[in-house]
């Protein structure tokens, strides 16, 4: 993993004391909120409906045991004994008190973290695949080039502030586990004709108000010459993207309303003065970097695989988890676990401290000391000998932490919703707890298979509903909560957005539709074998409009 | 009808305005402002943000049935209680949240 050099301990620790010297200020009134709200949005406090939240950055998705441990101890002692893992790949805590957030941000500093740039106008955390440096299919691990973006885009003076919030999402495998195409700049690993490694730059994608799937501005670009392609892109945006409507302020408006030629027509003007200058990457710095990600020492062994088939039949639990939360490793006799935080019943994406605790322990224990948080909101152990899963299962047992359910639908994607969000128009949480509670049967889910449900309390989708096979956005209709349900979203390197059939439902109502959605494609699938999202390609919407709303 | 609502500064825990001008955690403390209290509750609101004490202050339609004050919005009922799930207990003033007019 990397460390903090000298220079990344110092920013931290300077934003630490400029903040810590904000709240005092503001605590004594010599700050009003107008000053202080900006201040406290840079650093990742949010004022929501109950309490302020901190959001922390997780970059990469990438933690060590000792870092985890720091965000139990923050959990118990400045919250209420939890936290919740969110689709940026950040952990969120709800309750914290304004006084104690200087000594958080002081705590997180000594392992290595901070909330910087976790809110506001700027670059926001470079997430990647949960897998990185672990998959079987991966071309390259992306975590020493988001790193190098990390670097680069920390307090870029440019471009601290944008006309809205820049999200970067990265893949280095084949198949795309990060959603790059609903970012506003996705990077995904290619190889050249020369077999020389480099990237595919996507731009204008994104959820929200106004969903697009990113389009390809460059179909290879060197990793010498990334950080000026991707200036020069922020570039262009910073000085044509809209100011004067939020709504339409995005890159991907930009990217929609000028065109893809002209924006990269433009692109590559500013590339070509920007190409061989002082964001040359060299690939010294880039095997430097490289380093701090150097594979673990593996264990060669004897045992490589698992008969999953015969835990099945032994210990049904057991071999449930081992069919679906297993990843295949790039090294033999390894695979990376997801750690599910999708209990029945459970609040998507939550962790208490002590099950953070369990998680570090085993990190350390069974994985090389590294963790991944997964932008569908769970933990992953990414090196776990085949050898050491029943014991890491074991110790899941203990902790709660053993659903099987890993890609299944009780997997949903839930963003705080109105419970928490001061944004939000719909509860998203008690949804996701009564599908859980509603399709909780293991040989129910194995019916189904591999069917993702994502929710979302208003329209600005951190709960990625419209790439949801099955998706659900919460609407406020004269003072009820409505939900309005799309199907055949997809978040992959298949990407697409859910199409809307018809009229929403009361809460009540839409755990049954959800159920008579299922039964369609249940019932016109191919044979088991065909996923839900591709008979609904096949199918159409439909079956499935009829399913929600007759055929009247 | 209408109430003042916003969130005390230190803890952020939820808060009104009551008959005495005291900030208070308790929903149905709320001093209601009518039609007729439009003066008043400007009053009200510029000594609020005087006090630099309250944040996110809003004014939010009331229902009064049976001397029971319902917010209108959804948002305002949630808020008035703690979240619905998790359930959880709403924030609460420190020692030294407590604000007046």
């Amino acid at each position: 993993m990397y460390r903090y050099d000298e220079f990344d301990a110092a920013f931290v620790q300077e934003r630490t004391a400029q903040f810590s010297d904000q709240v005092a200020r503001r605590l004594t009134g010599d700050l009003n909120e107008d000053q202080f709200r900006p201040l406290r949005l840079m650093n990742g406090l949010y004022l929501q409906l109950h309490a302020y939240m901190l959001r922390i950055a997780v970059p990469y998705g990438t933690m060590n045991a000792r870092q985890m441990r720091m965000l139990a101890h923050i959990a118990r002692t400045y919250d209420r004994g939890y936290g919740h893992f969110t689709t940026r790949q950040n952990i969120q805590f709800n309750w914290p008190k304004l006084r104690d957030v200087p000594r958080i941000l002081a705590d997180l500093a000594s392992v290595e973290m901070h909330s910087i740039q976790t809110s506001g106008n700027c670059i926001r955390n470079i997430t990647t695949d949960q897998f990185a440096g672990a998959a079987a299919d991966e071309i390259i691990d992306p975590r020493p080039v988001a790193e190098i973006l990390r670097q680069w885009s920390s307090l870029h003076p440019e471009f601290s502030y944008l006309p809205r919030k820049f999200k970067i999402a990265m893949t280095g495998a084949t198949a795309d586990r990060a959603a790059i195409r609903f970012h506003d700049i996705g990077l995904q690993a290619t190889t050249s004709k020369l077999g020389e490694i480099g990237w595919q730059v996507w731009v204008g994608g994104g959820l929200g108000r106004t969903p697009m799937i990113g389009k390809m501005i460059s179909g290879f670009v060197p990793h010498e010459h990334l950080l000026a392609y991707l200036e020069s892109i922020l570039r262009v945006y910073n000085r044509y993207g809209r100011r004067d409507n939020k709504f339409k302020a995005r890159i991907k408006i930009l990217v929609h309303e000028e065109g893809l030629d002209s924006i990269r027509q433009q692109v590559e003007e500013e590339f070509a003065h920007l190409k061989g200058g002082v964001l040359t990457l060299p690939q010294e710095e880039l095997d430097r970097i490289t380093r701090y990600f150097a594979q673990p020492d593996y264990e060669l062994v004897n045992q490589t695989t698992v008969d999953v088939a015969r835990e099945k039949i032994v210990n049904p639990p057991y071999g449930r988890w081992l069919e679906r939360n297993l990843n295949a490793h790039r090294q033999p006799g390894y695979v990376s676990v997801t750690i599910s935080l999708k209990p029945v019943g459970g609040a998507p994406g939550d962790a208490t401290d002590t099950q953070m605790d369990a998680i570090a322990d085993l990190a350390e224990r069974y994985s090389a000391n590294e963790l991944r948080v997964s932008h569908e909101q769970n933990i992953v152990l990414p090196h776990v000998k085949v050898t050491d899963l029943p014991a890491v299962y074991a110790a899941l047992v203990d902790q709660g932490l053993a659903d099987g359910n890993a890609g299944q639908i009780t997997d949903i994607i839930c963003c705080p919703g109105l419970d928490f969000c001061a944004l939000a128009n719909a509860r998203s949480i008690p949804l996701a707890q009564e599908l859980t509670r509603k399709f909780q049967s293991p040989e129910r889910q194995a019916e189904i298979g591999d069917l993702k449900i994502k929710i979302s309390g208003c329209i600005n989708a951190c709960g990625h509903h419209h790439v949801g096979h099955i998706g659900i956005l919460g609407v406020e209709k004269k003072g009820t909560e409505l939900y309005q349900i799309t199907v055949g979203g997809d978040a992959t390197e298949n990407a697409a957005i859910g199409d809307i059939l018809g009229h929403g439902f009361v809460a009540d109502a839409v755990p049954d539709a959800i159920e008579r959605l299922v039964d369609t494609y249940i019932a016109r699938r191919t044979s088991a074998d065909e996923p839900f999202i591709t008979a609904y390609r096949r199918l159409g919407k439909e079956p499935f409009k009829e399913a929600l709303y007759g055929n009247a | 009808m209408e109430i003042l609502t916003g969130n005390e500064l230190m803890s952020g825990a939820t808060v009104y305005l009551d008959r005495d001008g005291r900030w208070v955690e308790e929903l149905q403390q709320a001093r209601i402002f009518g039609n007729e209290d439009l003066e008043a509750r400007e009053a009200a609101l510029a000594a609020t943000r005087k006090t630099l004490r309250i944040v996110s202050l809003e004014v939010e339609t009331v229902t009064l049935r049976d001397g029971i004050i319902y917010p209108d919005r959804i948002r305002e009922r949630i808020r008035a209680e703690g979240p619905t799930a998790p359930r959880f207990d709403r924030q609460h003033l420190d020692e030294d949240g407590h604000v007046s007019i």
